[in-house]
């Protein structure tokens, strides 16, 4: 496992890709892999992205090794084991910048979450659509531009009309992350995606509690 | 190169000079300016400095002039009568009061370049040697040039920092601001326009100026810039789908302005309208200087900034994109980073002995690295294997620190991602370009770099990094400050303006953040190694 976790951090997604091939030859669990080996991977990513500076590079190319480890581990697209949160994420109408919104799905699918992701320029009505139909736990936006903002504000209300009261909406992102959970009506608003991620994290330990 | 030694206010500073100019153009390019109010003719006698050790030659008659002969036995002498061409040190007597205009580091040996026809431009009667300002509006700096319209001859070049930075360093938390709030449109109008007028008055005062001789001030910028100061607009350019539209900014009336300006009351204000919501008529400006598409080869261009503007020039088509990479390459947001100017690192060598060498602008101790330094400082740290491709230091280090004319700085992993993300938008633009026109990079005959990081960018180290295509070197050309040169090619001659118009309408727009393909071909050029371009499909 160890060796897994080192190629997913140095960003190998080949060398990954053939560990994680071995470890299920091997008889373990595609469950046990993700616990043990992408999970470890992110937090150690995270740690480094905290204690040392951000690179994008290093993330995206982590990012891309975790998608080729799930894409193996279940190739069905079929959600992980029991019990794992499910999330909705785009960039909303208007906006054509998807950059961090991908760093998000990849953070989140290495920490073993099933992510739906509805691409960039999205409609508020078509997120709130997939939030029923995949009976997400939480919607996350992100926003590189400002225009926005009116459309995230307007995703409560709308989550509410159909009933859905109980998904949280947490927003990121260049333009967002200015504004308080409060102007943008949101649950929470993310520094970064592994402060998402965090914030996830603790949603979904509460709920399984 | 010989060495110039200045004492000024107690300290002293040594800076390397190219000789051919006059000691007061020499300082002029630097922070230690002496004052003066003549242009540098020898007639106000106030740029008095005195010779403490080197050859100065014997003192004109203008120096005799001013200058008592007990004075000149002390070895006072006048800065704009001397040009040195050996190692000499001085004393400046009478330093300038500090001013945010300085003149740009090599203007004054650019001056042959400066010359233009003599323009065919409509002057109006009754004004002596008529005059007209160039303005290019850039986010981060004003630069601009005074022209004798007549003659065609340039007279001088200012640059500063354009004020609206405290409203934000990027263009859209200024458009953001501006379209919050009323007072602070006008606010950011109003402090562009009052810059215009405080370089104009450091042009008057230290050459000797009469501002109303100016009777045309032509502008180009990014269409955020104009859209902000002429106070129209601004909402639209924040939404993409304005971006690869025509956003009229141009200003309802301008007479306010020439008033403040206090410039002739008959001038005319021409601001060039832009292409379109992500790019400007600083473009525009940039293809006609360089005459970008009068050549039967392709050709690609380059303006480096925070909105990166590219075109590339099949021989047929001309294709235009802008690709925003962030502020990387004014070194802005780069903890060791800053302008290109006095005491910045503008250049790492590597010594036979693997040791680095700094230079520095205009000065001895160094400030912080500037773009082209940056650049370079990672290409050798590529090469000596201390950075991997990817952005880490070798062995787990968080940054590389080195001393440069006695300062102590560092690179960290921050800014190293930061140059990465820039480089990367570039890559990813030209590789657009390359796609929709048809034109692989190999096919290049022609490479303009402009903007003032491209002034001193070694083309060898932005190949090793992949900010530029792996074309032979003598097919790049670092070409300045197109757009303000165009702008003054506009301003001079109605057959420019009639070639910018041409440009305008045949330019066909590509919008990067719409291209299917582009995260992962923005991860391929967020890799520090030679550019490859990556067919977007």
């Amino acid at each position: 496992m160890d060796k897994l976790v080192e190629t997913l951090l140095q960003g190998d997604h080949v060398g990954a890709l053939s560990e994680a091939r071995r470890l299920l030859a091997l008889g373990i669990a595609p469950e046990r892999i993700v616990t043990d080996g992408m999970e470890t991977a992110m937090r150690r990513l995270d740690d480094k992205c905290t204690v040392e500076s951000f690179n994008l590079l290093e993330i995206m190319l982590a990012g891309r090794a975790v998608s080729a480890v799930v894409n193996e581990l279940y190739p069905e697209g079929a959600p992980p084991a029991q019990g794992r949160a499910t999330f909705v994420i785009a960039s909303l109408e208007g906006d054509i910048h998807d950059l961090g919104k991908n760093v998000t799905r990849m953070v989140l699918i290495g920490k073993g979450y099933r992510v739906v992701d509805l691409g960039k320029d999205c409609p508020v009505e078509t997120l709130v659509n997939a939030a029923e139909r995949e009976h997400a736990d939480a919607v996350l936006v992100s926003g590189l531009i400002t225009p926005v903002i009116p459309q995230v504000r307007k995703l409560r209300p709308a989550l509410a009309a159909r009933g859905l009261d109980g998904i949280k909406v947490v927003a990121g992102g260049a333009a967002l992350k200015q504004a308080t959970a409060e102007e943008l009506n949101v649950d929470y608003v993310a520094e970064t995606a592994f402060d998402g991620a965090r914030y996830l994290e603790q949603l979904a330990r509460r709920k399984t509690e | 190169m010989p060495e110039l030694v200045v004492r000024v206010n107690g300290a002293t500073h040594s800076i390397p000079y190219e000789p051919g100019l006059s000691l007061r153009d020499i300082l002029d390019a630097t922070n230690y300016r002496v004052r003066s109010a003549c242009h540098g003719i020898g007639a106000c006698g106030l740029c008095r400095v005195r010779v403490i050790a080197g050859e100065a030659g014997e003192p004109t008659r203008n120096e005799r002039l001013h200058l008592l002969p007990a004075l000149l036995s002390q070895g006072v002498r006048l800065a704009c009568q001397i040009r040195p061409a050996q190692d000499l040190q001085v004393e400046i007597l009478n330093p300038a009061p500090p001013s945010n205009w300085k003149s740009p580091p090599d203007a004054a040996l650019l001056q042959g370049a400066h010359e233009r026809a003599a323009g065919d431009r409509w002057l109006p009667p009754g004004v002596k040697h008529p005059c007209g300002i160039a303005v290019d509006l850039g986010t981060t700096n004003l630069c601009l040039s005074l022209f004798d319209l007549a003659k065609g001859k340039w007279l001088a070049d200012r640059w500063g920092r354009n004020p609206q930075q405290r409203f934000g360093a990027d263009v859209l938390t200024r458009l953001a601001a501006a379209t919050g709030s009323g007072d602070a449109a006008r606010e950011m109008s109003r402090l562009v326009m009052a810059a215009i007028g405080e370089a104009l008055l450091d042009i008057a005062t230290r050459e000797g100026f009469d501002p109303r001789r100016v009777v045309n001030v032509t502008l180009v910028g990014n269409t955020a810039m104009l859209a902000l100061l002429s106070g129209r607009n601004a909402e639209l350019l924040l939404r993409p789908e304005n971006w690869e539209r025509p956003v009229d900014c141009l200003p309802r009336d301008t007479s306010g302005w020439v008033q403040e300006w206090a410039i002739n009351p008959a001038a005319g204000v021409d601001v060039i309208a832009p292409l379109a919501g992500f790019v400007g008529s600083d473009l525009l400006a940039g293809l006609v200087a360089t005459r970008f598409v009068e050549g039967a080869a392709p050709a690609l261009f380059i303006d480096f900034g925070t909105n990166s503007e590219i075109a590339l020039w099949s021989g047929e088509e001309l294709w235009v994109t802008a690709a925003a990479g962030g502020p990387a390459f004014e070194s802005s947001g780069i903890g060791c980073g800053m302008p290109a100017e006095a005491g910045a690192v503008f250049r790492v060598e590597a010594q036979a002995d693997g040791e680095l060498n700094y230079r520095i602008l205009g000065d001895d101790r160094a400030r912080g690295v500037c773009g082209s330094g940056l650049v370079d400082l990672i290409a050798r740290l590529l090469e000596s294997g201390r950075l991997q491709p990817t952005g880490r230091f070798a062995g787990g280090a968080a940054s590389f620190a080195f001393r440069a004319g006695g300062t102590g700085l560092a690179l960290d992993k921050n800014d190293v991602d930061l140059m990465q993300q820039a480089k990367a938008a570039i890559g990813v633009g030209i590789g657009a370009l390359c796609a929709s026109a048809g034109v692989s990079t190999k096919a290049l005959r022609r490479v303009c770099v402009a903007g003032a990081f491209g002034r001193y960018l070694d083309v060898a180290s932005a190949q090793t990094i992949g900010l530029l295509p792996m074309v032979p070197p003598e097919t790049v050309e670092l070409a300045g400050n197109t757009a303000l040169a165009g702008c003054c090619d506009v301003m001079l001659s109605s057959r420019a303006a009639d070639r910018l118009g041409e440009l305008r309408s045949r330019a066909r727009l590509l919008n990067l953040a719409r291209h299917p393909g582009f995260a992962e071909a923005f991860l391929e050029n967020l890799y520090l190694q030679p550019l490859r371009v990556v067919n977007l499909g």
